[in-house]
């Protein structure tokens, strides 16, 4: 599942990159693309707005076919304090263009990509990742209600993904 | 004399003094190394920072909460020397305090690890004298 759960982010990040280069974020001091996986990153790590935030929180596994079948749920979360320029009135608007945008980057065809073992990145040898035999295959987002949280806009989005359970693999 | 007190930085100087005075000391601030550019392993989780331990004195220490709710962690609050966090900020090469507490991964106290929480700070002229952070202990610390 792991495998899937990295494949899934780095697709869904260079969807985002290329759809907006402005969204961005800064960790640490390195600016990246604006979509993270929380489960990656410190603990200490605060909350940042205009950005996408994946968290996986559940998992299922069919066990009926050939290769047994996870299905992830990955939730999206996002929130906007709008333009302190423009005093915030543009949050809803920000919002908005936040919600295009994660529904052009999760729904944009083709909803599948080649899954991928990015576990040689780790360590000095920095080996490049391996195509494995099977895709991840993903559902639309469903966009969850917008919570009003002071001035701050958020909105939780959930994605299925899924894929083949590939022999030995975590 | 409000001149005088801005140009020399007297109240932070006075704030040293007095935080030394009721025995400040010394704690480590726990910063993570930058993160790699364009390292997808660590976005991945397969790798981790490193992290360094910097020194922060004098700072003085105090309970904010004197009991703690079963199983809720207690809070801690430190009075930091700005003249400390500005020579942090300056040889670690950040823009600015706030980020310097954003980024760092705790505070090390007798080798416990508390969060930090959030910052303020008091100032005058404009210009911070003393960093007030607020601190999370582990709830397995907790007493």
């Amino acid at each position: 599942m792991q495998n899937a759960k990295d494949t899934f982010y780095i697709a869904l990040q260079g969807r985002v990159a290329a759809l907006n280069p402005a969204r961005t974020i800064a960790v640490r001091g390195v600016t990246r693309p604006g979509l993270l996986v929380e489960e990656n990153e410190l603990a200490s790590a605060k909350e940042q707005a205009d950005v996408f935030r994946l968290r996986w929180t559940g998992a299922r596994l069919d066990m009926q076919g050939t290769l047994p079948l996870a299905a992830m749920t990955c939730e999206i979360a996002y929130a906007t304090d709008g333009n302190s320029g423009n005093g915030g009135m543009d949050r809803g608007r920000l919002l908005a263009a936040m919600d295009a945008e994660l529904a052009s980057a999760v729904g944009a065809a083709p909803q599948n990509a080649v899954k991928m073992n990015y576990a040689g990145l780790a360590g000095e040898s920095g080996a490049a990742p391996i195509a494995m035999g099977t895709n991840i295959f993903w559902s639309d987002a469903v966009f969850g209600k917008t919570v009003v949280n002071g001035e701050r806009l958020e909105r939780v989005a959930t994605v299925e993904v899924f894929s083949y359970q590939e022999v030995g693999e975590l | 004399m409000a001149d005088v007190m801005r140009a020399t930085g007297a109240t932070a100087r006075a704030a040293d003094a007095l935080l030394r005075g009721v025995g400040g000391r010394t704690v480590l601030l726990r910063m993570p190394a930058p993160a790699g550019a364009g390292d997808v392993a660590e976005q991945l989780g397969l790798e981790t920072p490193q992290f360094q331990d910097v020194e922060l004195a004098p700072v003085v220490f105090r309970r904010a909460r004197a009991n703690a709710t079963e199983g809720k962690a207690a809070r801690r609050e430190v009075l930091v020397s700005a003249t400390a966090v500005e020579a942090l900020v300056g040889s670690l090469g950040y823009s600015a305090a706030a980020v310097l507490f954003a980024t760092a991964f705790g505070v090390l106290v007798d080798g416990v690890l508390m969060t930090v929480e959030s910052v303020t700070d008091s100032e005058v002229f404009g210009k911070p004298y003393l960093y007030h952070l607020w601190l999370r202990e582990p709830v397995a610390e907790t007493v």
